[in-house]
């Protein structure tokens, strides 16, 4: 977290590699959106029918709260929040559902779980709901919906399943689920922002059922545009790559820190970076424990897989820079140079030889690899 | 207002200037732990007041064990102190790697701009082995800040009886055996093991013999720290001292004398295991020993040691010296280590050495189990 104005800015013109001079969109500027750098006239104009989406989403009832603050890049938080979800009192709780604050996962212990047949089988579960209900709302990304729209979804899909959407209040966190857009890394909260054709989203779900927690997370498509976006496409499939690689390795004896040298290595390969901050961690009876499972390179992780141990694994991939700014929300985690970046995530149990992905995909789900754009000039 | 025009209007020249990112200054931060009246208020007042012409970050009160900071924080410039207010935000603690009150640092010289050493004042009762983790952070997180060392300050006239006061049994630590019979560990105990730097003060209050006694008990204990003695909380020059410690990226101080020679301390104790010149796939084996040792606490080749109270490694150090002329450096604190190339002075040492730091250490036979799994036939 250095200097505030971050690197040189690239045109914001859709496949264009050249760096913005001082020109700026004056619609933008009088909306308060910052950093609506263009190369040239021409490439604004060629632009113009995605740029101006941009401008709709500040429509009169709605507001960006932290009018001051510096955005990183496009995308602004669109308030008012919907108000708070409620979970009937018939579902089981995790202890933070009430004082906001998790306690039993904060032992200063690194020691990392093992868990018997009755644990393994009760992450199982929950991992396969978790599949379910992201998938759901995974099912129902389009052009038009609201974040906020998606986290209805997955609360009242959680809710049918006796479930509690363990992100609720995790650290007073106010929703059910975290919609990530665009520059976003992790922990947007879902408000009034309007998805658009071209989008990257991606929708982090967590369940706890009967005293297990599952996590899962993927990045989607929003509409044929962001399929058709070499660099969208690039930063989402090489972190669904990076995610698939490191899980080969994991089996009794792999070493934690291990794979962020393929992570790395990987995202590399393809013009990427990795975030640093944030890392996969341990998960059963709490949310959050050890193991820290970081997904850069050189790092001095402590552990190794042992038959037993259910952790997370959830590299998050850049186009340009791996530093992050928070949001004045405390949650909202954005790339430093305003650029896209991707997450995938899987919940996996390291079996006696290998591993098993918890919340793997199903014939079914949504989403799904896709090829490179063949049009790809850049 | 009607944002949906039809035609894009012309875009205006703004003149905003755009900075390139600016490669990232680390700034040291050292961690001063001491007892009550060791003289830490003396020391940090004296940085506080002092025209060393230096910027100066004090963080002071209950920096304790807990990942929470309290906001407080005190800046000297030029005998100037002004009183700063950290931020600590919630945020998701549990899945960012770095520590609140690191992010809090890093936020306040965004604003503020770079100090050049910041100083941690711990608690009296402080065990920094739990702190230091938090400050030596892997290169790849970029963080602005880097642990230089530990500074423990002691008392001179007390610090034998506060090493053998059963009260002053340091939280948070296994118990030795089942019956907690046997020498006690206190916080003084964890306080010594882990610093870089150790400085006897009030030296005027004891005699020569006594003097001796307390620099050869301190000495059992951490045989890696420099020591520094002094009268009545006087501070000797800072740098090498207090600031500039190196104690994480360098391993200087292996070539002592005094290592592991006295077994005068029944709690804690340093130990020296030379090594001879490595192959790369030996350094393999050295590190697949030390994830044993530091992660699962199994002593290789003593995994039945049934009764013997566990070991407890708190600092380690070392410099491994390469068949190929390469020379690595390992440093660890509590269970976390690492190997890394170190300065490539090729020819120049033809033997390298282990240094452990920590409990029980005399109970087990550390220099034979690493021998063997690293494959070393000539033992010394």
């Amino acid at each position: 977290m250095t200097e505030q104005p971050p690197a040189k800015k690239k045109c914001l013109g859709a496949d264009c590699e050249n760096d913005a001079g001082t020109l700026q969109c004056p619609k933008c500027l009088s909306l308060g959106i910052k950093g609506s750098f263009f190369c040239s006239q021409d490439c604004f104009k060629k632009n113009w029918n995605t740029h101006k989406e941009l401008h709709k989403l500040a429509s009169p009832e709605t507001y960006n709260p932290f009018p001051s603050f510096s955005y990183t890049g496009p995308l602004r938080p669109v308030y008012p929040l919907s108000p708070r979800r409620v979970v009937p009192k018939s579902i089981p709780h995790p202890d933070y559902a009430e004082s906001g604050i998790p306690g039993g996962g904060r032992t200063r212990s690194n020691k990392i779980e093992q868990l018997d047949e009755k644990g393994r089988e009760g992450m199982r579960k929950v991992c396969r709901l978790a599949r379910e209900v992201l998938d759901v709302a995974a099912a129902a990304i389009r052009p038009g919906i609201t974040t906020d729209d998606l986290d209805k979804i997955v609360h009242d899909a959680c809710i049918e399943r006796n479930s509690y959407p363990s992100p609720l209040n995790y650290n007073f966190f106010p929703k059910s689920v975290c919609t990530s857009l665009n520059e976003v890394i992790c922990h947007g909260i879902p408000d009034k922002r309007v998805l658009v054709d071209g989008d990257i989203l991606n929708l982090d779900v967590t369940l706890y059922h009967e005293g297990y927690h599952g996590d899962l997370n993927e990045t989607y498509y929003v509409g044929d545009k962001a399929k058709a976006d070499p660099d969208s496409v690039r930063v989402t499939e090489t972190a669904r790559e990076c995610l698939e690689e490191a899980i080969k390795l994991v089996k009794p004896g792999t070493l934690f820190r291990d794979f962020g040298n393929v992570i790395e290595a990987h995202a590399k390969s393809r013009g990427c970076s990795v975030i640093r901050t944030y890392v996969g961690h341990g998960i059963n009876k709490t949310f959050h424990c050890p193991p820290n499972i970081p997904h850069y390179a050189k790092n001095r992780a402590v552990g190794e897989c042992k038959p037993g141990m259910t952790f997370t694994i959830e590299p998050m991939i850049a186009l340009g820079k791996y530093r992050d700014v928070t949001w004045p929300d405390n949650w909202t985690s954005t790339t430093i140079d305003g650029k896209r970046t991707a997450q995938f995530e899987h919940t996996l149990l390291v079996t006696e030889t290998g591993v098993e992905i918890l919340t793997a995909r199903t014939a079914d789900s949504p989403g799904g690899p896709i090829p490179m754009p063949t049009a790809a000039a850049a | 207002m009607d944002y949906d025009d039809d035609a894009p209007p012309d875009l205006i020249e703004t003149n905003e200037v755009i900075n390139e990112e600016e490669k990232p200054v680390k700034v040291p931060i050292t961690i001063v732990t001491g007892y009550l009246g060791a003289g830490k208020t003396t020391l940090l007042n004296y940085i506080l007041t002092a025209q060393h012409g230096k910027k100066i970050a004090v963080i002071m009160n209950e920096f304790g064990d807990s990942l929470d900071i309290e906001k407080s924080l005190t800046v000297n410039k030029d005998g100037e102190s002004v009183e700063e207010w950290m931020e600590v935000g919630n945020g998701c603690i549990c899945c960012s790697v770095k520590d609140t009150g690191v992010n809090a640092i890093e936020s306040l010289m965004e604003k503020k701009g770079k100090f050049d050493y910041i100083l941690l004042e711990t608690t009296g009762l402080a065990d920094p082995g739990n702190l230091a983790p938090l400050f030596w952070m892997d290169d790849g997180l970029g963080s602005t800040i880097y642990l230089d060392g530990i500074v423990t300050l002691v008392d001179a006239k007390n610090i034998l009886r506060s090493l053998d006061d059963p009260a002053g049994k340091v939280e948070g630590h296994e118990e030795s055996d089942e019956h907690g019979h046997g020498p006690v560990m206190t916080t003084a105990h964890v306080q010594i093991s882990h610093a870089d730097v150790i400085v006897i003060n009030k030296s005027d209050l004891v005699s020569e013999d006594e003097l001796q006694a307390v620099q050869d008990r301190i000495t059992s204990i951490n045989g890696l720290a420099k020591i520094h003695i002094t009268k009545q909380s006087v501070v000797p020059e800072l740098e090498g001292f207090l600031l500039d410690l190196h104690a994480y990226d360098r391993v200087e101080e292996l070539d002592k004398a005094s290592l592991g020679h006295s077994h005068l301390d029944k709690t804690i104790s340093t130990l020296s295991i030379p090594l001879p010149v490595l192959t790369s796939g030996q350094v393999e084996k050295l590190d697949a020993w030390l994830r044993s040792v530091l992660w699962e606490n199994v002593l290789p080749g003593h995994e039945n040691a049934a009764g013997t109270p566990a070991f407890e490694i708190h600092r380690l150090k070392g410099r491994l010296i390469l068949e190929d002329g390469g020379e690595k450096m390992v440093q660890g604190v509590r269970e976390i280590f690492e190997i890394f190339d170190g300065p490539d002075n090729s020819g120049s040492q033809t033997a390298g050495k282990l240094v452990l730091i920590g409990r029980h250490l005399v109970d087990f036979d550390f220099p034979t189990s690493l021998q063997q799994t690293v494959g070393l036939a000539q033992s010394t």
